[in-house]
């Protein structure tokens, strides 16, 4: 299991991070724009608290949005040893440092965990006043789940669980960088399973607290599955990208092969076909019923100015990349790949919106213009931090037992 | 094929021979052989081998199949046709309200639409398949070989057709010679009859014959006329002991099935059809039916009768039909109380005034809007303080509320027997009220009234 | 079983561990592409054991039993049955899910896992999507029998009819069913046959009668294993696979539509889909796993369906059990959360009213049972596999009677509440429809490959030839 590799070539290129400091103030820089466009939204004639509303919404959004990623690595890391796949030894590393991003961004959430102690319901309307509840349905909900207390209490132990498991995976695959032990796989082989079983617990139920509590009237079984499915289609398009940026960079040339793009692309594709049937089922169960209490929920997103919009989505996260991906030539080509993930991380983005933002207001030019300024900041952001965590780490598991497994094996027909 | 020259053979009929065919213990060897023949120019080569041998399409030389694309089509069609149908068929062609789900193409077209698409592509590829590979083929010449029996099994065989153009006997049978097979031997034709046997043809002859026969029967019958009677496959469902509405029966003397009402019996569902609490009127004290009586049950709802009242100026039309003489109750079969009264009002407001107006003269919004609108045809409503109305008794009114009369509908149905009464109750009132002298004022507000009045007079618009 | 096992071949290594970066071996017992294509088609040249003789008379018994029975509810009327004001949707309804559920392990095993390239699957695809199809055969006997009028069934196709001059209602979730139901049934057996016709044709070139090589001469539709065919065989395949991997997550999502798109508490929920689908596979496995261990032990195929094979489906009914359980708990806690008074009633009722023994069995067999798995000794125990398998099959049968019989048999007016029982006649169907399940997998033992040969023989090629060990990311 000796090979024979230059260290350089598998570490972060120099350049990328020296640009990480500009890339972060022009981050920070764009998200506070952003955020500034979102709340000085001229549309309904300077009224702040309309303004506040889009802010806060634009915020949550953005965050869970590039928060997806790093679940869906997670997630990833997690099922690869628990199917104790070989395929993916070789970009295992770059979605372990992807996962090792969540304390990071943990920071990143705390601005909403101090709005709800400040006492706005701007953004979740079950944090009003007893006096203000929109409605008893609410007031019940608010009486002891949906509080800013045991609201920060979940957010701590999700936060708190998923950086335990990540950093502990993350540093025994460290070690196995120094020694090549193979017990290391193995202990994390056996312990993905009970841990992928508490993750998936914990993402339904952050998708509840986080997205679905901000219509606090409404609620959906489905709701957690469909973050996730979202999520892992943003993950592996996300790859896709980092990999061919750090191939352009020439690093890692030989040990990231085109089987890996075409499989990182059936997954993307696996998952939007996923998203799909998520959306779909989630919809036609609730067009089809017709229950008032339910269907306001898509009211909202497919009537008034919202509608043009929601509709797109359709195209956006199904039709254009479904047709695109499901061709095995662009799978297999590097390039016409990373514009398929491209435009898979945009629709992703374009879904995050469409889950938060309806629920400030109407679609308004201004506040749209500054939540998609506050998108691209909050990339930016999360792009630093990226370089930030990567730097000084092998980009690829070289002593990974399995590794050799991944170099060698290849596609078949599809 | 290549010219053939008779060979020093000791059989006198030489088969046709195909090409040549080598025999390997294993892919690798299959493998090597397959790139020594391609790189040599042959084109015309195949190999069969027990599994799919990873390569071997590169090292033959075999291009890509078409098979996606067809299938691809065939997904398209399938989508195009689900629509299509869903469309068509519910909503075109018989289009019919389920749940208030709207017609043709909704979020429910799409499961039905999903299956077809699959259902299209998943056959066209077993189907696309089988025709590409020209299957079913049952005779092949490679089947000739015995040896051949093991190309499903555990060898791998490689083969030269003859019909390539650089194919010739020695010089390929050199080729595959140097690498190193375990049998070489020459694919010849089949020479074993190729005719069916006999009784296979019978038998599947016979079953053809029997297979049609359930589907001739079918026919039959549908194109068919029969004066047989119904075979009954239900007997039980068919003949139920029991008998039906107007039939005769020995059970009892006067024949009949059906029985008379026992005497001094309301029947359940009938007491509506004896209390005058229920219909206006006392139908104990009809002695006997009466012509104008046989009309009120239907006649009041349909025909145009309350047309009578005509303008504002309460002349009556000449052809107004007489009310029907029936034993109208004249006194209020509820207690004329304060909270009837408040009752009575609240639902004259809610269903009465509309058309009637508050005060019942006939001037509700209905009317002013028609009235407005100016169309000729409308027909104001009655107001309850012209004489003909004053002087109809309270059951009547109530008879008027229950069945309707001309433009004005039933109110049954919204309105239970006490709240009709009710309404009449509140009717009296108003009719009441405009008729009223000074008797019927209580002497303690006698003196403001008189106010009032003087007020009036002097100054009109005040009262406004 | 397991003494079985140890005596027929003592050396017996254990694959269920490997050591990352060394695969251990899928098959066992030094196998060459000879002895794969003997101890496969020993299972059906060979005379069969007694076993198979009276199990097939006990079966066949059974459901020609089944057949009359069926024949006695078309002349009497559904009246038979225990269905009633409210339950409408009784015992036949119950067991067509339940029927259609373990219809799901067959293709998934075949399409889902071969699109993940998990190439333990190709040792038991064969088995399981014959099964997947006998399993579809008796879930489409309920609905069909259900209607009442069951002659009339035609009357579900939209074909144009001169007696009705109508259409089918597109609407409708039940005719969705019949859409999803017959696609996958279909689909399915084009599946299943494609994939034999390979080893069709092994049997072919085994057969030492003439009749036996003409049958299977035709079955095979004349297959000579030519490269080209290969190739494009194995595109279809693919494509195949493609195809019947959404369309089995389809059948059970439109299966779970029936009941979802009501308004009826306890049904609508928009979790149902993927949580049937997952329940799917988790009954479907757990009956492969009892199908497959004692056929393995009576046909010796210890070699070629190994502890591994056993163990990795093990593994996801652990996985798929533990979805389930947490499908479950989802839906107890969003009753709550919604402040939805009649879905809260409808799960407290479920758990604490009449029915409450079903409810609980069905916690016990679907999540608490298989939480045994987390134990390698009894997963690798053929023994206790078996035993909890059972208990799955068992606890997803009384899932479907506790989604489908709690929720209506207390809905919004308590004036309309009602206790289900059932009559004998329901058990009795229930019962027969097992023997014509059993019966079919018999035959299917006796006369076509049971294992997909010239599939374990591909892997085989692969992992022995090839310096790297296996491709992909299999091993579960």
């Amino acid at each position: 299991m000796n090979l024979n590799y230059d260290k350089a070539t598998i570490e972060l290129p120099q350049s990328w991070r020296a640009k990480a400091p500009i890339i972060l103030s022009a981050g920070l820089i764009l998200l506070v724009v952003g955020l500034g466009c979102a709340f000085l939204s001229p549309a309904k004639g300077g009224d702040n608290s309309q303004g506040f509303r889009y802010l806060t919404h634009s915020y949550l959004a953005n965050f869970v949005y590039v928060f997806s990623f790093t679940l869906g690595a997670l997630f990833f890391i997690l099922m690869q040893f628990l199917t104790r796949a070989g395929w993916s030894t070789s970009i295992r590393r770059l979605a372990e440092i992807l996962m090792m991003m969540i304390p990071y961004l943990a920071i990143l959430f705390v601005p909403i965990i101090v709005m709800l102690f400040w006492g706005s319901s701007a953004l979740y309307e079950w944090n009003a006043k007893p006096s203000e509840m929109p409605n008893s349905v609410i007031a019940s909900k608010a009486a002891f789940f949906l509080t800013a207390k045991f609201f920060t209490i979940r957010t701590v132990a999700y936060f708190t669980f998923w950086i335990l498991a990540a950093s502990w995976f993350f540093r025994l695959s460290r070690q196995q960088d120094e020694s090549g032990d193979i017990e290391l796989s193995l202990i994390r082989q056996k312990w993905s399973a009970p841990l992928i079983m508490i993750f998936a617990l914990s993402v339904s139920f952050a998708a509840f607290d986080w997205l679905m509590s901000i219509d606090a009237d409404w609620y959906s079984t489905i709701f957690g599955v469909y973050l996730f499915s979202g999520s892992m289609m943003g993950f592996f398009a996300l790859m896709i990208i980092i990999s061919m940026l750090l191939q352009n960079a020439g690093k890692v040339q030989k040990l990231i092969t085109v089987e890996h793009y075409h499989d990182m692309g059936k997954f993307t594709f696996g998952f939007v076909m996923f998203w799909s049937y998520i959306a779909f089922s989630q919809l036609v169960l609730i067009w089809y019923a017709n229950i008032p209490e339910e269907t306001y929920w898509y009211k909202v997103r497919l009537e008034g100015n919202w509608a043009p919009f929601s509709y797109g989505l359709i195209a956006v996260h199904f039709i254009i990349p479904f047709l695109y991906l499901m061709s095995r030539h662009v799978r297999r080509n590097r390039t016409a790949l990373a514009v398929g993930a491209a435009w898979v991380l945009f629709a992703h983005w374009y879904d995050m919106t469409f889950l938060v933002m309806p629920n400030a207001g109407s679609l308004e030019f201004f506040p749209m213009f500054g939540h998609l300024l506050g998108g691209i900041g909050m990339l930016c952001i999360f792009a630093a931090m990226f370089i930030q965590r990567a730097s000084g780490v092998p980009l690829v598991a070289m002593r990974d037992p399995r590794l050799p497994e991944a170099l060698s094996y290849a596609n078949p027909i599809l | 094929m290549s010219e053939h020259k008779p060979r020093k053979s000791i059989e006198k009929k030489m088969p046709k021979a195909f090409g040549w065919m080598a025999e390997y213990q294993d892919e690798h060897g299959l493998l090597a052989a397959a790139r020594k023949v391609r790189d040599s120019g042959y084109t015309k080569t195949d190999a069969f081998t027990p599994f799919p041998v990873h390569g071997i399409d590169e090292a033959l030389g075999i291009k890509p199949t078409v098979l996606p694309f067809i299938v691809l089509c065939a997904g398209f069609t399938g989508l195009g046709t689900a629509l299509l149908m869903q469309w068509w068929m519910n909503g075109v062609d018989y289009p019919y309200i389920i749940s208030g789900k709207p017609f043709g193409i909704t979020p429910a077209s799409i499961p039905v639409t999903f299956e077809l698409t699959v259902l299209f592509s998943a056959f066209t590829s077993f189907l696309g398949m089988i025709a590409l590979n020209k299957l079913p083929k049952f005779s092949n010449p490679v089947f000739t070989n015995p040896r051949f029996d093991r190309a499903t099994n555990d060898r791998f065989f490689l083969y030269v057709e003859a019909t390539d153009k650089y194919y010739n006997r020695e010089s390929v049978k050199e080729l595959l010679g140097g690498t190193q097979p375990d049998s070489l031997d020459e694919v010849l034709e089949d020479t074993t009859p190729s005719a069916l046997p006999q009784p296979i043809i019978l038998g599947v002859l016979l079953i053809v014959v029997a297979g049609l026969i359930p589907a001739m029967i079918i026919l039959n019958m549908r194109a068919g006329f029969s004066t047989a009677p119904r075979f009954h496959l239900f007997f039980d469902m068919d003949f139920q002991p029991k008998k039906k509405a107007q039939q005769t029966t020995t059970i009892f003397a006067d024949g009949r099935i059906m029985r008379p009402q026992v005497k001094g019996t309301i029947a359940r569902g009938q007491l509506e059809e004896q209390d005058p609490f229920y219909l206006g009127y006392d139908p104990s004290k009809m002695t006997m039916l009466e012509e104008s009586a046989s009309g009120v049950m239907f006649v009041s709802t349909q025909t145009p009768t309350a047309s009578q009242d005509g303008k504002t100026d309460g002349q009556q039309p000449a052809a107004a039909p007489e009310a029907p003489k029936l034993p109208w109750i004249d006194t209020l079969p509820i207690e004329a109380n304060e909270d009837n009264m408040k009752f009575g009002k609240l639902k004259f407001d809610t269903y009465c005034s509309a058309c009637h107006g508050y005060a019942g003269f006939g001037d509700g919004l209905v009317h002013k809007r028609a009235d407005s609108l100016a169309q000729g045809y409308w027909l104001p409503p009655t107001s309850m303080h012209i004489d003909r109305v004053r002087n109809q008794p309270v059951g009547q009114i109530f008879n008027t509320i229950t069945k309707g009369q001309g433009k004005m509908a039933s109110y049954a149905s919204s309105l239970s027997p006490k709240e009709r009464w009710s309404i009449v109750l509140y009717i009296r009132a108003l009719q009441r009220s405009r008729n009223a002298n000074m008797d019927d004022v209580p002497v303690e507000m006698r003196s403001s009234l008189n106010d009032l009045a003087t007020q009036v007079k002097t100054n009109p618009e005040a009262t406004k | 079983m397991a003494t079985i096992t140890k005596n027929f071949n003592p050396r017996e290594i254990d694959n269920t561990e490997d050591i990352p970066g060394r695969r251990a071996p899928l098959i066992t017992g030094n196998q060459s592409y000879a002895s794969i294509t003997d101890i496969v088609c020993r299972v059906a040249e060979d005379p069969q054991p007694m076993l198979w003789y009276i199990l097939f008379g006990f079966s066949s018994m059974t459901a020609v039993s089944f057949l009359g029975l069926i024949g006695y509810l078309i002349l009497t009327g559904v009246g038979i049955w225990g269905n009633m004001n409210p339950v409408f949707w009784a015992w036949p309804i119950v067991n067509f899910v339940f029927w259609v559920g373990i219809a799901h392990a067959g293709t998934l095993i075949s399409a889902i896992l071969f699109l993940f390239r998990q190439n333990w699957r190709t040792s038991i695809n064969r088995a399981s999507e014959a099964m997947t199809i006998f399993a579809v055969v008796c879930a489409g006997i309920y609905p069909g029998i259900h209607v009442g009028r069951a002659w009339l069934a035609f009357w579900l196709l939209p074909y144009p009819s001169l007696n009705l001059w109508m259409w089918p209602q597109f609407r409708s979730p039940l005719l969705w069913d019949v859409f999803a139901v017959g696609t996958y049934a279909s689909v399915s057996l084009v599946f299943w046959y494609m994939g034999m016709i390979p080893d069709l044709a092994t049997y072919r070139d085994r057969s030492k009668s003439p009749l036996r090589r003409m049958i299977y001469g035709i079955l095979c539709l004349g297959w000579t294993g030519s490269a080209r065919h290969w190739l494009r065989y194995e595109k279809a395949y693919t494509l195949l696979a493609a195809f019947a991997a959404p369309l089995v997550l389809s059948v059970h999502t439109v299966v779970s539509f029936d009941f979802a798109v009501s308004q009826v508490a306890g049904w609508h929920t928009t979790i149902f889909p993927p949580y049937f689908v997952a329940g799917a596979i988790f009954s479907g496995f757990a009956m492969v796993v009892t199908l497959m261990v004692p056929a393995r032990a009576i046909y010796k195929l210890e070699n070629l369906i190994t502890l591994r094979h056993l163990e990795n489906m093990n593994k996801i009914i652990l996985a798929t059990g533990s979805l389930v359980g947490l499908a479950y708990a989802t839906e107890f806690f969003m009753a709550w959360y919604s402040q939805n008074q009649y879905e809260y009633f409808t799960f407290f009722n479920r758990a604490f009213g009449p029915y409450y023994w079903a409810y609980w069995t069905m916690w016990t067999c679907n999540v608490i049972s298989p939480q045994l798995f987390w134990f390698k000794k009894i997963r690798t125990s053929t023994f206790w596999m078996v035993v909890v398998c059972i208990f799955v099959n068992v606890g997803m049968w009384f899932e479907r009677f506790v989604i489908t019989v709690t929720s209506l048999s207390r809905d919004f007016l308590p004036s309309s509440w009602g206790y289900f029982r059932p009559t004998l006649f329901d058990g009795l169907m229930f019962f027969g429809s097992f023997g014509v399940f059993l019966t079919l997998f018999l035959l299917f033992c006796r006369f076509l490959p049971t294992i997909a040969m010239s599939e374990v023989k591909g892997i085989l090629s692969l992992t022995s030839h090839s310096e790297h060990g296996h491709d992909g990311s299999h091993g579960h």
